[in-house]
């Protein structure tokens, strides 16, 4: 019996092959009349398809960037090169005015506008989006600004979802869902991770787990990343290195590496939170300006000696991971990704956050481990080992996605043995940057867009009212199923109480109260049982885990609802009524 | 928007229908992004083609950073090109960054584990940072393992690779090994014994390396240099004789070489006094013996510390007042030499030549010396 349907079947009436959908038209039994498409099965195919699109969407998406960056940049970014000075400022300026005069929805990263479709706009986002996503994102990242394509992937996905799904017969429910199975498509094509993409949209996006949620995103998560792979090949972002095997003693180092990451992650968050409204606050026509000179210090930072903080910068990251950069060159290039990162998307240019995160937290691992080293020898980490668990640390501190965070870092290594590592520090990160930044990121940028989406966060977080906490004894006394009516009469004469709970043979429980057992006396029925008297009247029952919300749905229909063991049906734990709801809920808000 | 949606419905209510019509736009898409794909490859290839090829120049010129920047330009450009990424490992290990290296050459590996090329640059690496039961595996890969053009020669130079490395690595056993059964294996070719050669030269395999460069002179009559190392491993091997007859034939071949030179002269000597010389009479064994111990006699007394410098090495100042008061009494029973009894005072002699030649090492040794110290020892290995 499932924890969300605390009435059995046969209690509720229901048999179990009512719930597969509509049954067949004439009872034909040909193919569709085996397995009828139903919403269900119809949904999860789609789910499929909504995967196939979004891959296609983000193959082209990669190749666009990769065009523009070859157009624009050259084929490799040098420093002291013009091209690297102003390509940045150009591409700034063009997209400015494609989102201002066509893709007004564009902007910033395209985690929260999925948000507001799922919660706000029933699943709705316009096709146009994606088109002025796909456009504007390749423009401004291909042209060196700090962002990253996986956000705006996620988008592109999402807008896919939402278009094929609202030219079906769907039910509200549905079409909302399609939005964030869109979303994790788009972002497991972009990453080409799609474990993390899956977590990342039910723990950011979706907030809740249901088998009917998580295999569609799951299928279409799946499908979006064959076909990147079938296209564009199965290399991952970057490449590992061999990861040392960690030793307990270490586990100091991380929880360093954990506590830097947190308040560079604090730093980033603020900077973004602090700056944004100010210039949106700022006159119209600098809505122009703003992205062209984000892009002119960009380039001016490429130019003096640090192109590698230029566009989504996966290919440093493996340099990072590598050893290719000593300690203080990895400090450098974490703090001027921050800046060019902060400067690019505070100016409203479309791209992506996760890309910059990963790179800021792989450079700033690198730097951590390599300081470390120099003062301790014999850490066995190398700088791969702290980079990748600084992506990690960052993604949690700043994208505040914990448990994305550490699937992300075993899936990216393929290396279970880093995962306490990384736990750890993940956990050091996660807890600094919400003593410091109590709103996460996402949730930042959706408050300052004036729209008010539920934190994710704040709702994992939520103490949860259980029936324990509003449940009664029961009354006293409890008679059961075999008694006389007599016997029953006799037994509650001392008892103040009105209605009494009876205990069925062999499991199930009902109500009889002191009117109706007289009744039966004078009926003639002293010598009948109380089971054969009421055992078609079954009480649905609850247990002491069950959310309090769900004793909502019972207690309008009986009095009294029976709280019974999981271990032992015919135990009875308590009793809860529609006053002992109300009144848990009044001390509570209270 | 509206209008669109109602002219879609009638369509998209029909559930198959709509599954059919998204399985041909995904064929379309599939066909249409293949096509981009393609074209966005092609395009990709040809500038890694470029990037690589300024690559080798720059490592051709020794520019190896320019190289790295170039090859990993090139390689990003086209991930799957394994000959992209194996350069780029090699100058990376070149320049010293053996992690990356490392990292790149496993990735390859993990392609292609049976690819002699990568195998031998993993044992490089391995070489590098001395892991030698990596150098072997890899190196053993590579042997046999599958190369793209000339195998034959290739896995006979990365065999003689090999022995080079485990030579260098001190790991005199294991590269003994491997010759062993190389030079079982090599193809009659003068240049190959000769190699084979000179490394159980350097290994002190004189028997083995002696046999090799005779294997080169029957292969090549005119080779010097072979017979050089043949005079030299009989040399080594206390066979003067045929050390003799080499040197004779590498001195016409290179009359300057001092070393030839030398050694034919020890050469000349060591057969002229060697008092247990086959088909030698009693006489002129006795007086080789004397001539010997003479010499050796000679040599102690150069060798003598001053009186004035006595105090600075009483050691050996002592040890050598023992051989001389040793020597003495020896050229006594010398004079008994032949009688009953004193049959085995031949060897004694030796060995008191060897005690002496070993005690004065500190004094500058005379090609004279030279060969009486070969003497001795060739003796004392005779009787062991």
């Amino acid at each position: 019996m499932s924890d969300l349907s605390p009435i059995p079947p046969e209690v509720s009436g229901l048999s179990p092959q009512e719930d597969v959908g509509p049954p067949t038209k004439g009872g034909q039994r040909w193919f569709f009349a085996a397995a009828p498409l139903s919403e269900e099965r119809f949904f999860l195919i789609l789910a499929v398809f909504v995967g196939i699109f979004s891959g296609l969407a983000v193959v082209c998406f990669r190749l666009a960037i990769e065009w523009t960056g070859i157009g624009i940049l050259g084929p490799a970014p040098e420093p002291h090169n013009l091209r690297v000075l102003l390509a940045p400022a150009l591409g700034g300026l063009v997209t400015a005015i494609l989102v201002v005069h066509l893709f007004p929805l564009v902007r910033g990263s395209g985690v929260n506008q999925t948000k507001a479709a799922l919660y706000i706009f029933n699943g709705y986002i316009p096709f146009r989006t994606a088109v002025g996503k796909f456009i504007t994102a390749a423009i401004a990242i291909g042209s060196g600004h700090s962002l990253g394509l996986e956000d705006p992937s996620l988008q592109i996905g999402a807008s896919i979802a939402s278009a094929l799904g609202r030219h079906m017969d769907f039910s509200r429910d549905k079409l909302r869902l399609l939005a964030p199975i869109g979303a994790a498509a788009g972002l497991a094509a972009a990453f080409n991770a799609p474990i993390s993409a899956v977590l990342f949209v039910i723990e950011e996006v979706i907030g809740r787990w249901s088998t009917a949620i998580l295999g569609s995103v799951v299928l279409s998560a799946i499908s979006s990343v064959v076909v990147v792979r079938g296209f564009l090949g199965a290399q991952p972002l970057f490449r590992i290195p061999a990861l040392t095997v960690f030793r307990p003693a270490e586990l100091l180092a991380y929880i360093v590496l954990g506590i830097v990451g947190g308040f560079a992650a604090v730093v980033f968050a603020k900077a973004i939170g602090y700056l944004r409204p100010l210039l949106r606050a700022l006159p119209a026509p600098t809505q122009y300006l703003q992205p062209a000179l984000a892009g002119l210090l960009i380039g001016l930072i490429g130019y003096l000696g640090a192109p590698q903080v230029m566009g989504a910068g996966y290919e440093y990251i493996d340099q990072a991971m590598h050893d290719q950069f000593t300690w203080k060159i990895l400090a450098i290039l974490a703090g001027l990704k921050i800046l060019a990162t902060t400067l690019s998307f505070v100016t409203g240019t479309p791209g992506g956050m996760f890309a910059p995160t990963l790179f800021v937290g792989a450079m700033l691992g690198g730097a951590v481990g390599g300081v470390e080293r120099h003062f301790y020898p014999h850490l066995a980490g190398t700088t791969g080992t702290y980079a990748l668990v600084g992506m990690g640390v960052l993604f949690a501190g700043f994208l505040r996605a914990p448990m994305t965070s550490v699937f992300m870092v075993i899936e990216l290594s393929g290396d279970y043995s880093i995962i306490v590592p990384v736990i750890v520090a993940n956990a050091f990160a996660y807890f600094i940057s919400r003593s410091f930044q109590p709103v996460p990121i996402f949730d930042l940028l959706t408050r300052q867009d004036g729209l008010e989406l539920p934190s994710l966060e704040e709702l994992r977080e939520e103490t949860t009212l259980h029936v324990e906490d509003a449940m009664k004894s029961p009354p006293a006394p409890v008679l059961n199923s075999q008694e006389t009516v007599h016997h029953a009469v006799a037994q509650i004469q001392g008892s103040a109480s009105n209605l009494f709970l009876v205990r069925l043979k062999p499991t199930g429980w009902t109500s009889i109260n002191r009117e109706v057992l007289q009744r039966f006396v004078s009926e003639g029925k002293g010598d009948t049982t109380l089971g054969s008297l009421l055992a078609s009247q079954q009480l649905p029952y609850l247990h002491p885990d069950n959310p309090l919300d769900m004793a909502l749905r019972y207690v309008h229909q009986t009095p009294l609802v029976p709280v019974v063991s999981r271990a032992d049906l015919r135990k009875l734990e308590g009793v809860i009524s529609s006053e002992d709801v109300l009144a848990k809920y009044r001390a509570v808000v209270n | 928007m509206r209008m669109h949606e109602l002219t879609l419905k009638p369509f998209t209510s029909r559930r198959p229908a709509v599954l059919a019509g998204l399985t041909i736009l995904a064929v379309v898409g599939f066909v249409g992004v293949g096509h981009l794909v393609k074209r966005f490859q092609e395009q990709q290839k040809a500038l890694a083609r470029h990037l690589y090829r300024q690559g080798l120049t720059e490592q051709q010129t020794g520019k190896l950073e320019l190289a790295l920047e170039h090859f990993r330009a090139a390689l990003d450009y086209d991930p799957d090109n394994f000959q992209y990424e194996l350069s780029l490992a090699r100058t990376l290990r070149d320049s010293g960054r053996t992690e990356e290296a490392e990292a790149y050459l496993i990735s390859l590996w993990e392609r292609a584990p049976q690819n002699g090329a990568v195998n031998l640059a993993l044992g490089r690496l391995a070489a590098r940072q001395e892991h030698i039961d990596k150098v072997i595996q890899y190196y053993h890969n590579a042997i046999y393992g599958v190369w793209d053009s000339d195998p034959e020669q290739n896995r006979l130079n990365t065999w003689f690779e090999l022995v080079e490395v485990l030579l260098r690595l001190n790991a005199r056993p294991q590269a003994q090994a491997e010759l062993m059964a190389l030079s079982a294996s090599l193809p009659p070719r003068p240049e190959s014994a000769m190699r084979a050669a000179d490394l159980f030269l350097q290994l002190q395999d004189y028997d083995h390396a002696l046999a090799e460069y005779r294997r080169v002179v029957q292969l090549d009559h005119t080779n010097a240099k072979a017979a050089a190392g043949t005079a030299q491993a009989a040399f080594k091997m206390g066979r003067y004789r045929t050390a003799e007859h080499y040197l004779e034939i590498a001195t016409k071949a290179n009359p300057h070489d001092a070393q030839i030179a030398d050694m034919l002269q020890t050469s000349k000597l060591v057969l002229q006094q060697d008092p247990f010389s086959r088909g030698l009479s009693v006489q002129e064994r006795s007086d080789r013996i004397h001539i010997v111990l003479k010499q050796a006699g000679d040599r102690l007394e150069t060798c003598m510390p001053a009186s004035g410098a006595e105090a600075n090495v009483p050691q050996q100042s002592n040890n050598l007042s023992q051989l001389k008061m040793q020597w003495v009494q020896m050229n006594r029973r010398l004079r008994r030499l032949g009688t009953a009894g004193e049959s085995g005072l031949g060897d004694e002699v030796m060995d008191l030549v060897l005690q002496i030649e070993q005690q004065t090492t500190n004094c500058p040794r005379t090609v004279q010396d030279q060969a009486l110290l070969l003497l001795a020892q060739s003796r004392a290995g005779v009787e062991q």
